[in-house]
């Protein structure tokens, strides 16, 4: 073998570059990689659920790559044959697209221990559902005396100019606008009656946020007084001494499941499961529901307690009453079309 | 190796140190923009059928149309807030001594030391209902009621030319510290008074600076997503947000694709202009 300069310099780029990239050698046995989603729930799952899943399986490797649902998809697209990602975590809207796109496996039923003591509407055979997401209505009890107690309360003439709502792009806002519809005679297939009463809505909105994050904001900033948020947001808020307050409003709180999911072609099948397994274990649960992270089980053998059992439901029975669950399938059908219809109506 | 040539071409440059950089564009950048580009010649989110119709909707729709001007010319507002604004520190920079000169330039580097996040975030407090925009004028009861400056477009202005200013005021600096001062003292005793010399001798001769820092100042403040969705809310949607929303929420990706070559042209288009200008200018400046 001849060595000359060019062929020793390849020799050390390729070295090098092993070195600096080490996933390039030995790509087939990566650890478990789960996809959680930024911010609140990354460390919900760094501090709880990754432990538990390492003390139940010898000390797994596994890491967390935290990311939004859109981003999940994207990735596992790119690489179908062998996914970057092991386990995926989805809002219902992504869910869909994730599983329509043939993204995912479905779970391993049969197998499962817990996934028969998940409420019905969490046991999901493409991926179950680990925690609800719950919508209802924050306000600032300093400036609003009264509690409310409906949607209808956000088009009272008391709050004209202290509303705030964010656009379509979130699942809250989508799923907000579909309620109003609801509570209008409208329904997922239907939303005229929601957009007629935003309409109505526009003296008293203060605001159109972009995302739900800017919510928060904006009552830190005494910018808006009442609004429809999410739960786990408003708590992170309220801990940190914002003064706003959560309330199931009668017509129902707003949950969202949020679905985790194989992916297909994982080359950690059998420890994705086992990761799922863990999210869904009565115990993980339990401590998840505690603060600071206030995460609402689904798991029908964890006793509620605490700010939820308080505000939300105290037990699982109560949790079926006051919840409402959208149909997103139908929704995704018409989604774009709202988006678009919102970006051009709604300006204030 | 190829052997050196016997007489080499002082004159020329090899290109040969510029290859790392240029391969580095041509991987990270030409490739995914052909790539966009690609994609937005497709009919369907899938990618499946060929065709312009992404285009067409898209200019022969008049909302899109709509947050495509409107971006621009928020652009252009914020382009001229800064330059107004900054001119004057450059020039100042220019007549004062050595230690006002370290704090005016700290000044204005200042904001590019803290990030966008926080100085849009700190925009918030201060627009904000209860900000100190609105308890000044309350304390001093010029208003009774709160105004509304967050989430308009004058708060978005306002917002996104403080962010963008040194982007300005940093060639306006370089560009007024070239001109020759005597060139001012030459024009006074020749009888012109101080606006006849600013415009006749320092702001052509700072045309070079303008331009500079008009073209960085506009492509920064339309891209602007961060300070353009916190500070202007979820109802006032530019291109980025409608960008992101198409790419992210809806996963249109062809649409969006389609958004961006069209946005990606139209900031070429005023680039261009610009530079037109700024070769104009560099010209006039000559004579």
């Amino acid at each position: 073998m001849i060595m000359n300069r060019r062929s020793l310099l390849t020799t050390a780029l390729t070295l090098g570059a092993m070195k600096a990239f080490p996933g390039l050698s030995y790509a087939q046995a990566r650890p478990l990689v789960f996809a959680t989603f930024t911010g609140s729930w990354e460390e919900a799952h760094k501090a709880v659920l990754v432990p538990a899943f390492r003390k139940a399986n010898a000390d797994a490797a596994m890491v967390l790559d935290p990311m939004l649902s859109v981003d999940q998809i994207a990735k596992v697209n790119a690489a179908k044959a062998n996914p970057p990602i092991d386990v995926m975590l989805h809002d219902p809207g992504p869910a869909l697209v994730a599983i329509g796109q043939d993204l995912v496996e479905p779970y391993p039923v049969e197998k499962s221990a817990y996934y028969k003591d998940l409420i019905a509407e969490a046991q999901e055979p493409m991926g179950p559902a680990p925690f609800f997401q719950v919508v209802g209505l924050t306000y600032n009890p300093e400036a609003v005396k009264t509690p409310p107690t409906s949607w209808a309360d956000l088009w009272k003439p008391e709050f004209k100019g202290r509303v705030g709502i964010t656009n379509l792009n979130s699942t809250l806002g989508t799923g907000w606008l579909v309620e109003i519809a609801k509570m209008r005679g409208g329904s997922e297939a239907n939303v005229d009656p929601g957009f007629k009463a935003l309409e109505e809505l526009k003296p008293n909105l203060a605001a159109v946020a972009a995302n739900p994050g800017a919510l928060a904001t904006l009552f830190q900033q005494g910018q808006i007084d009442i609004s429809p948020g999410n739960f786990n947001a408003i708590q992170i808020l309220k801990a940190r001494g914002v003064p706003v307050e959560f309330v199931a409003p009668k017509e129902g709180a707003i949950a969202f499941k949020t679905t985790i999911h194989v992916v297909k072609n994982s080359p950690n099948r059998e420890l994705a499961f086992k990761l799922i397994e863990a999210a869904l274990m009565p115990e993980v649960q339990t401590t998840l529901m505690n603060p600071p992270y206030l995460i609402v089980p689904t798991n029908s053998k964890v006793t509620m307690g605490g700010e939820i059992a308080r505000v939300l439901a105290k037990d699982t029975a109560e949790l079926k009453k006051k919840f409402v669950f959208q149909d997103w399938k139908k929704i995704n059908e018409q989604r774009s079309a709202w988006i678009e219809r919102f970006n051009r109506e709604i300006k204030i | 190796m190829g052997a050196a040539p016997a007489s080499r071409d002082v004159t020329s440059y090899g290109m040969g140190l510029a290859a790392p950089l240029a391969l580095f564009f041509l991987i990270f950048f030409v490739a995914p923009l052909l790539q966009l580009f690609w994609l937005s010649l497709h009919n369907d989110t899938a990618g499946l059928h060929w065709g312009l119709g992404q285009y067409l909707h898209f200019l022969t729709d008049p909302f899109s149309l709509g947050v495509l001007g409107s971006t621009l010319l928020l652009g252009a507002e914020v382009t001229a807030v800064c330059l107004v604004l900054g001119f004057p520190i450059a020039w100042l920079y220019q007549r004062v001594g050595p230690k006002l000169q370290t704090i005016i330039i700290l000044i204005v580097l200042l904001p590019l030391l803290t990030s966008v996040v926080v100085r849009t975030f700190a925009w918030i407090v201060i627009l904000g209902r209860q900000g100190i925009i609105n308890a000044t004028l309350q304390s001093l009861g010029v208003i009774d009621t709160p105004l509304k400056l967050l989430y308009t477009q004058f708060g978005v202005v306002i917002a996104l030319a403080q962010v963008q200013m040194p982007l300005m005021t940093l060639p306006l600096i370089t560009a007024l510290g070239r001109i020759d001062p005597n060139l001012d003292d030459a024009s006074c005793s020749l009888g012109a008074g101080s606006w006849r010399t600013f415009f006749r001798i320092v702001l052509p001769l700072s045309l070079p600076g303008v331009i500079a820092g008009c073209t960085l100042t506009y492509a920064a403040a339309i891209t602007a997503f961060i300070t353009q969705s916190l500070v202007g809310g979820g109802q006032m949607l530019f291109m980025p947000m409608y960008l992101y929303q198409q790419a992210s929420t809806l996963q249109n990706w062809p649409f969006a694709a389609a958004i961006s070559i069209i946005f990606l042209l139209a900031v070429l288009a005023v680039v261009s202009v610009f530079t037109t200008l700024g070769r104009l200018s560099r010209g006039y400046g000559g004579a």
